[in-house]
Parts: C-alpha cells; structure tokens; sequence
C-alpha cells in the first residue's frame, strides 16, 4: 500500500456518495439497455414456457445444456464474494477495503441469477416448490438423498447468509446516506435501514466482530455450496466424466478462479464509472494479480490431476469422452479456446508488475479468464452428456437454440443491473471500512525509509 | 421522569478534548452508562478513554447452530420416515446425504441467529436518535449525556469546559 | 515502552499479545546466541532418548530384511511409516513459507523451527532407499501414473521401473530444496555466529555463511531467493505427495480410483505439518529455555491454522467419501469396505477422531485456541489421527495379497474377500518407534548446528512492530515493508 492516498471523512463522503447522492450520466442509459435485454429474456422464456422444452436445444441424450453451464458458471461467480471479503478478512489484509462489498453484492446477485437458471431449465417450473417439505396433507415428501434436495438448501443458506452480511456490514454507511439524503422520504427510509445507527463504540466494535465472524460462518457454506453443485454431477455413476471424487475441490477452485477474475473486472468498471482512482489503486489489481496467479495454478493443478486420473481408470467409455472432448470438432476448438483463456493466456499475463497494476489489463485478462471457465462447465456438461451410452436407441446432439442464448444473456444483464441499482442506492465502496483504513494507517520510521503500518488492535 | 439528551460536538482534531470531556463528566458524577462518544469511524478501542464494551455475542452462534441442527435433523429424519421410498438402493435414514442437510441447517441457525445478536448487541434497533447532529457521519466527534431532565444543564456545562463546539438537545423518549 | 520492556516477563502482557522481550537488538543476539552455544542436559538427553529409539528401529529393520522383499506385506509398516515422516515432517516447513509469503509478523520466531525440519528430510531419503526394492515394477499388472500396458505397442515401451526413478528425482529435490531454504534463511545468522561463536562452530559457520556482510543487494537477494525457493519447495511437496500417494498407495489398492487421494494426502500433510511444528515449538519453549520467542501469538496463530485444516481433513475425506457411497459401484464399495469399514475400521475410527472430531470439539473454543496447552494437546491428537490414517491405508495397501504378483486381478477387490488386517509383529513395533526416533534425531543435530530461532528474523522484528501512545490507550502498529 505504498500509493495510499490519505483523506478527510468529508472527502470519502462526497466521492463515494456521488453515485448515491447524485447520477452520473450513463446510469439511465445503462440501465435502459440492460432492462432491453432482460425484457428480451424474459419474452424468450416465456415463450419457453407456452411452447414448452421443445424450443431449446436440449435433445437426447444431452438433457443439460445452457441453463446448466450457465447455472454452475453463476454459482462459480457467486464464490468471488466469500472469498475475497472473508479471507482477506481473516487474514486482515489490509487491501481488502475497497473491494469487499463489490465482492458481495455480486455474491448475492449472482446466486439470484444461478437460481434463475434453474427455473429456466425445468419444464415445470410452477413445482419447483416441491424441493421443499410442504405437504403434510397428503404425506408426500421430497427426497433428500437426492443431490437435487441437497442444492437448494446450500444455495439458500449461501443467500440468506450472504444477503444478511452484506446488510450488517451496510449499516454504517447507510447511517452516512442518512445523515446526507435530502428530499422528504429518502432520510426516513435511509434511517429505518440503518436502525439508529449513532457510531457508539459498542457498535463499531460489534461491527468488528460481525466481520471477522460472519466470515468465519460464511465460509464453511461457501464450501458447501459448491462441493453439493459439484456433486449433482459427480455422485451418480451414469456419466462416466462426472463420476470423480476430485470434483468438489476442483468446482470450488475452479469457481475461486473465475470469482476473483470477476472481482477484478468489476473493481475495473467501477474505477472507470464512479471515478475511483483514489480508493482503487494500482496496488490492490497488484495484489488481486498476485492473488489470482496462486488461484490460477491451483486451478490448473487440479485440473490435471482430474485429467490424469480420467486417463488411469484406462476405462473404455471414459478414454471415448476425453478423446471426444480434445480431438473431435467442435469441442476440440473450445477446448483450446478454455486451455488458453483461462489459463496460458492471463497467467503469463499476471507474471508481469506492469499488467497486474493496469487496470484495463487486468480488466482484459480476467473477462479471458471468465470466457474459459464458462466454457470449462460447458465442456464438462455437454460432452459428457454426449456420449452414447448402452441400451440408447435415440442419439442426438445439442446446438443450443436462440432462445437459450436470449435466456442466458438476460442472466448476465440481470447481474449487471442488480449491481448498478444497489449503487445507486448504496455506496458500492464501504465508506465507514475506507475511513477506518485512513485511520489505523501509520508510518514506522527506520533511518531514512518510510514504512507503511497499520495499527493493529488484537480483539 | 423523561429522558434527554445533550450533544457536545468535537472537531476530528478535538480527539483529546474528547476524551478530557468523557473524563470531566465522569468526575460531575455522571455514569458510564449515561454519557457515550460517537465517531463516524471506529477509533482504535479506549482512545477516548472509554470503558470496554462488553457483550456476549459468542453465545449465539452456538444458540442458532444448535437449533438449526435440530431442526435439520427433524426435517430430514421426520420427511424420510413420513415417505419411506427406497431410492438408489440407499437406507431411508442415509446418514451422508441428512448430514449434509443438517449442515446446512446449522449453518444457516448459526449466521441468522449471530446476525440478530449482532444487532441486539449493538443496541438496535433504536426507535429515537436523542440528540444528534449529521456532521458525525463527517468526522466530527460526538460526546453525549442522556440523563435524567435536571441533571442536563450541568451537563452541557461540563461538555462546554471540555471544548465541545455546538451543543444540540433532544428527546429520548415521547 | 518502557513499561513493557521492564516487565519483561509478565504473563499479562502475552495475554494481551503486546508482548516484547527485549529493547535492543544487541540483547536478543547475545540472548539467542547464548542459549544457542551451551549444550544442555536436556538437549543430550533428548539426543540419547531418540538415538535409543532409532537403534531399535535398526533392529526392527534387519529382523525385516531377514524376510526378504518378496512378500510385501512384512514391508507394509515400514511403507507406512515412510509416508508418516513425509507427511510431518517434510510438510513442517510449509509453516515458514507460508505466512512468510503473507508477510505475516508472527511467524517470525516460528520460521525457523519449522525449516529445520527439512533436516529430516534427509532422514526420509535414507527410509525411501529400501522402498526402491519393495515397490514391484510395474509388470504386475496394476494401473499406473505411467499407463505401463505390456500388450500395447506404445504403452510397453515405459520403463517399468517409472515410479522408482520419478519418485526418487522427486524427492532428492525436496530434499534439496529443503536444505536451500534452511541455508539461506539461516545464512546471516551463520554469519553471525561466524563473528560470535568460537571453536568448530566458528569454523562451519564461516565456511557456509560465504560472504555474506549484510549488504542492501545481499538481503534483497535473500528475500527474494528465499520466496522463489519457498514456492518450488511448496510445489515440490505436493507432487511428492502426489507420486507417493499413486504409485506408494493407490496403484496397489486394485479398484481404487480416487482422483482426489493425493490432494487429501498433500492436504493432510499440511495439518500435520502445522501439529508437529506446534509441538516442537512447546518443546523448545517448556525445554530449550525459549519461553520469550514462542508466545501466545505464535500458539494462538498456529492453531488458528491447526483448526482451519483440521476441518479441511473433513471436506476433503467426505468429498472422496460421499462420491465412493453414492455411487454404488461395486468396485469402489469393495474399497471402502477393505479401507474404511472392514478390519482396518478401528484405525479408520481412530484416525477420524483425533484428526477431525477432536479438533473441532475442542478447537472451536477460542480459550482453548489462544492457550499454550490447548494446540499442544491437539497437535499430539492431529499426529496420532494422522499416523492411524496412513497406517489403515499403507498397511492396507501392502498387505493386499497379490502386490507384485501378475496372477492376480488388478482391477477390482473381490466384494466378498476382504482380506483380514494386518496386525504388526515386534519388528513393526520396532520399525515405528526407530522412524519416530530417527526424525526428532535429526532435528536435535541440526537445531545444534543452526539456531533453532531465526534471530535475523528477530530482530527485524523489533523494527516492524511497535507499541505506541494513541491519545488515551495504547496501539500495536504494524509495519509492512514489502
């Protein structure tokens, strides 16, 4: 943190109110196209749903195709959140500041848009209720040793969890919206939300534990969450691909990958829409490249050990889907597209100072990253799903239809727009953690070197 | 009685002056329960001289996981032997897949319940602010009295010795 | 502080983790240097009590030479006990590259007491030598990390003997890497005592401190070297675990196709890396008279690291678990009933408690985690789960009739033959306390030669953390150089 930048309350105040407090000019206009293509989805969907399953690409044997990919790809992203703001949490890292809440909002978000995905896929989603146990009139009951119960459950606890976090973490800054809102409403609500908040010491310190807390509650269900969507494939024996032990950990790293990219490119965006060049600074892309570079050979590792491991079996099917997957068109494309993208692209990339600390590199490099790992869950998916298996007298093949790609657009613009109104109506930055940072900042000196510190209070 | 309050407002360089203003109250005999400083940033702990704010957030977590875990248990216990179908060849009662679910449940006791003590803890919500003023949020630094209505006065005295700038007043309670 | 400093001792101080020993560097050289010179009672007694040890273990291990290495299944616990020290103490060092990479502070003292347990292993290098004979070529048929095939034109051309050669290059390197890295984080502590120590230290510590005068240039170098050699050694280990964990282990297991294995078993390592770490540093803070390095900060962090992978033993054993389970195919039920829930169950049991259940009981209590008992007595349970885990997995493996043999099917464990456990004989016995022995022999002969607290890291210490006034309390600030 050697470029930190230090300010007054008032300063932090005003800039990173700006976006709450007045609307830049893009906003409407963003807003308007991002609504444009929601509406697009959701009119394909509803078609979807008059015409029924016919009208995507879904063919036998390949039942899972988009709305899955897509489904573990948001579920991936939505890992981003936990993981950067509850370990650096954890670990008091002191970058952590700026980049926490655009970590979690996109968590919450995301899993919004990954639970959409769901409600796409199934025929009928009027019943996807039925994971839940309602019916004591009639004794009928979900079946919990089914992955498809496990699922919900997780993602509902990561929600729920994540959502309240976000909130509890929020409080104070929605105290400083309050005390700067004007207009007849807009205080009253902003004072509601925030409780009463005064600033007590009790309270900060309680906000204090609630972050090294929450962090270390919320991150034991970020496991989960992702080993149980990984085991919605791996469990059963049907697709030879999928029945792999190696498949929780290595969703889990493969969605840190893609998470923190995620982060990166966000904390670009918002540099560049709200003006942030004071509180992002090219030391914390520095640091989430450094972060990214550990992530990213993790990744790569287990994914070689998964390939390895496929080849050991020496099983006839599962050798048949590896070849399928690498030598045959058009998989053998997008899988050079995935290797190179997600890996052998951004990682030599990262290796460099000066490309960790740009940030329209950094932006470059984590959208490579984000493409390959979407195609990783595709080419997981839908390959493996390809394959012909015994006693199948129907084999087709899967092209995914227009109205899948609509559906999965709107996803992406559901996210976008999810995070452009909170915004707009809460200070994207945590104002109370950046002042707290200019406050607990200090500086050793030894001879005639300045050291960056920072007071540590041990709780 | 009615109670109210008094604020004494304190620049973001006054942090001692502050603190001479806790320590001036507290030898004019007022409790540790009746004055408080706000900050609009967390301060490091006893900067101002304050006691340590003492709580007992840790025991609900605990509290919430141990229902959440109770009630997974039921749910997936009670659901199973209510519908006893045999899938996939695997036990009604499957320990692995109802410890997942039990997890989930603990875990999600846990967080709710942590997040309503954090909350109570901190003494929300609040339903009256008492006197307050909005440069807090700014970096000014606020000290104040909430006491019984005759014992304010002297209050706002000591507030005023220690160097508080504006003083406001408000009500506690209607 | 004035204060702190005059009352150097005072428990409340490490209660509040504030605590500083000395005022100036000067002390803290002349403190370590001195503790590090005499030889105690302690120290010889220790050094006998684990050369006794190894002796048995000699002992143990020409009983078992005796029997040749025809059958593997007399061989199965010196297998085992090979994994165990790699898994402790070849893991150890992890400690001190780690936290050193997250510039984290309190690890300073630490550091070094967990770099010296890349001492042993040179120790695990002389146990692999025999292991070179045990392991069967791959002409027995058995899958392999190397896909040897004797009727395929392609595939018969791997050498047979692939897991021997890549294994031992593997862990010559870790060796080698390990050895670097305690060179050069100890390389200006050898130049200080190079300048303060007499006799034959004097004269080892000039030869291996070089040039070093403590130049700028020379203490980038050393940072940066010591990073680079940190995260090949890191990288090194986990695919020692991974070669070790296939061709060692589950290549021997017919049936047993777990693509997650030897992650769980790098993972493992690394908690018992962090407990045997935790335990030597109670050892040299109840023994070696080190009460002002090791504090509650570097027990509390440690354990906080302890509790962390103890629950991550959990998520990895029940992600292979659950998957095995679930699917229900036949020869992977086979596996878990041979591994898990048949005659080696009482070792599985054991090794689940004291590794998981235990540690998250006990540890979740932050009395207990921030406590010099507490993640001691833990760290003792986390070594004994992991011993029972290999040893219902090694001795599994190696006793599995027909390692070696090409007449017997290589690709699925009979369901309904599950081969009884394999009880140890005296010279297992013997063979387990003499692998025990040899490591912490090792460990007491180099802590001879190096000082077993960094005291350049000590000292940089004092220069990054400091107590200050802040208005009207009292602050720890700090600082972050890099």
């Amino acid at each position: 943190m050697q470029e930190h930048v230090q300010l007054s309350q008032k300063k932090i105040n005003d800039d990173l109110l700006a976006g709450v407090l007045g609307m830049p000019k893009w906003w409407l206009g963003a807003v308007g196209f991002l609504l444009l293509v929601i509406a697009t989805g959701i009119g394909a969907y509803g078609y979807e749903i008059n015409k029924g399953l016919g009208v995507t690409g879904l063919n036998r044997p390949v039942l899972w195709g988009f709305y899955i990919t897509n489904f573990v790809f948001w579920i991936g992203i939505s890992h981003a959140g936990i993981m950067i703001s509850a370990i650096l949490r954890l670990t008091q890292a002191e970058w952590r500041r700026p980049v926490t809440r655009v970590a979690e909002v996109m968590t919450i978000f995301s899993l919004m848009a990954a639970l959409s995905n769901i409600m796409f896929h199934v025929g009928r989603p009027w019943r996807l209720f039925w994971v839940y146990p309602y019916d004591f009139s009639r004794g009928l009951f979900m079946n919990i040793r089914s992955p498809f119960v496990w699922d919900p459950s997780a993602v509902m606890t990561y929600l729920i969890g994540s959502t309240l976090f976000v909130y509890v973490a929020l409080i104070p800054d929605i105290a400083v919206v309050r005390d700067r809102a004007t207009g007849k409403f807009a205080p009253k609500i902003y004072g509601m939300l925030c409780l009463g908040w005064r600033g007590t010491p009790r309270q900060w310190k309680l906000q204090a534990i609630a972050g090294i807390l929450l962090s270390a509650l919320v991150l034991p269900v970020f496991v989960s969450v992702h080993s149980i969507v990984s085991w919605d494939f791996a469990v059963a024996i049907g697709v030879e691909g999928w029945h792999s032990t190696i498949f929780a950990p290595y969703f889990i790293i493969g969605a840190i990958h893609s998470g923190v990219s995620a982060v990166a490119m966000i904390m670009a965006l918002a540099m560049w829409m709200w003006k942030l060049d004071n509180y992002l600074r090219p030391d914390h892309f520095d640091a989430i490249g450094r972060l990214l570079i550990v992530v990213a050979t993790t990744w790569f590792f287990f994914f070689f050990v998964e390939w390895i491991f496929a080849l050991y079996t020496l099983e006839s099917p599962e050798l048949a889907l590896r070849e399928l997957q690498v030598f045959q068109a058009p998989y053998m494309w997008l899988f050079l597209a995935f290797l190179l993208t997600s890996f052998f692209i951004p990682v030599p990339m990262w290796l460099f100072k000066s490309v960790r600390r740009s940030p329209g590199l950094m932006f470059l490099s984590t959208i490579l990253v984000n493409i390959g790992m979407w195609l990783e869950r595709f080419l997981i998916i839908i390959p493996g799903l390809a394959r012909r298996q015994p006693l199948q007298f129907d084999w087709g093949s899967y092209h995914p239809s227009i109205v899948e790609i609509l559906v999965v657009a709107e996803t992406f613009a559901f996210v976008a727009l999810g995070m452009l109104l909170f915004s707009k109506f809460f200070p994207i930055i945590p104002i109370f953690d950046m002042k707290e940072g200019m406050q607990v900042r200090e500086e050793i000196k030894i001879g005639r070197r300045i050291v960056p510190a920072s007071i540590r209070e041990t709780p | 009685m009615a109670k109210r309050s008094v604020l004494g407002l304190f620049t973001e360089e006054q942090v001692d002056e502050a603190g001479d203003a806790l320590e001036a109250l507290a030898s004019a005999g007022y409790t540790t329960t009746e004055y408080e400083v706000l900050t609009g940033t967390p301060y490091p702990e006893g900067t101002f001289g304050e006691a340590e704010p003492k709580h007992k957030l840790f025991r609900w977590p605990l509290t919430g996981a141990a229902c959440g875990f109770i009630i997974g248990l039921v749910l997936t216990a009670g659901s199973q032997l209510a519908f006893p179908l045999v899938t996939g060849g695997k036990p009604i009662l499957s320990i692995p897949p109802m410890a997942i679910i039990m997890y989930e449940g603990t875990m999600l006791g846990a967080i709710i319940f942590t997040i309503i003590g954090i909350l109570l803890e901190s003494r929300l919500p609040r339903l009256f602010m008492g006197a307050y003023d909005k440069r807090i949020t700014e970096g000014y630094i606020g000290v104040t009295v909430t006491t019984e209505e005759d014992r304010i006065p002297r209050a706002e005295e000591v507030l005023k010795q220690s160097g508080a700038g504006d003083i406001t007043r408000g009500w506690e309670s209607k | 502080m004035a204060s702190h400093n005059a009352s150097g001792h005072n428990e409340e101080h490490h209660a509040e983790g504030m605590y500083v020993p000395f005022t100036s560097q000067r002390e803290v050289v002349n403190d370590l240097v001195t503790k590090h010179d005499k030889i105690s009672d302690k120290w010889l007694s220790g050094v006998a009590a684990a050369g006794f040890l190894l002796v048995l273990g000699v002992i143990g291990f020409v009983m078992r030479v005796n029997d040749g290495v025809s059958d593997r299944m007399v061989w199965a616990y010196y297998a085992m006990m090979f994994s165990f020290i790699l898994t402790t103490a070849s893991a150890a060092p992890m400690v001190a590259i780690a936290p050193r990479l997250a510039n984290a502070h309190w690890r300073r003292p630490v550091s070094r007491v967990a770099e010296l347990w890349s001492a042993a292993g040179i120790f695990s290098l002389l146990l692999f030598i025999p292991m070179l004979w045990i392991l069967p070529p791959l002409t027995d048929g058995r899958r392999s990390l190397w896909f040897y095939n004797s009727d395929d034109p392609f595939f018969s051309k791997v050498p047979v003997y692939s897991p021997h050669i890549w294994t031992t290059a593997a862990l010559l390197s870790l060796a080698a890497l390990g050895i670097m890295l305690l060179w050069l984080s100890a390389m200006p502590d050898l130049a200080l005592m190079r300048e303060h120590s007499t006799g034959w230290k004097q004269k080892w510590s000039a030869r291996l401190s070089g040039r070093w005068i403590g130049t700028t240039e020379q203490w980038n170098m050393l940072h940066h070297r010591m990073g680079i050699v940190g995260a090949l050694y890191f990288m090194m280990l986990v695919f020692v675990h991974y070669l070790v964990s296939t061709d060692f282990l589950m290549t021997l297991v017919p049936g047993w196709i777990d693509s997650l294995y030897p992650l769980t078993h790098a993972a493992n390592s690394l908690q018992a890396g962090v407990a045997t770490v935790i335990l030597t540093m109670f050892f040299l803070r109840k023994f070696g008279g080190y009460e002002d390095y090791f504090t509650l900060d570097q027990f509390w962090a440690m354990s906080k690291l302890l509790f962390a992978l103890s629950l991550l033993w959990f998520w990895f054993w029940f992600s292979s678990f659950n998957v095995f389970w679930y699917g229900k195919k036949p020869s992977e039920q086979a596996v878990l009933k041979y591994l898990m829930v048949g005659s080696y169950q009482p070792a599985f049991m054991a090794g689940f408690i004291l590794s998981f259940v235990t540690p998250l009981l006990v540890m979740m209590w932050n009395r207990v985690r921030k406590s010099f008992w507490g993640p001691t007595i833990m760290s003792v349970a986390v070594l004994a789960g992991t011993f029972f885990d290999r040893l219902r997995l090694y001795v599994a493996a190696w006793s599995y009739p027909g390692v070696g043999d090409y007449r017997v099917d290589k690709h699925e464990i009979p369901f309904d033959s599950i081969p009884a456990a394999n009880m140890p004989g005296v010279p297992d016995v013997l063979i387990v306390l003499g692998v025990i022995g040899g490591a912490v022999l090792f460990y007491l002969l180099a802590a001879r030669l190096i000082p077993p607290v960094s005291i350049w890291e000590q000292k940089e210490l004092m220069l990054y953390k400091l107590h200050k006034a802040y208005h009207r309390t009292e602050v720890l600030v700090l600082g972050k150089p890099r």
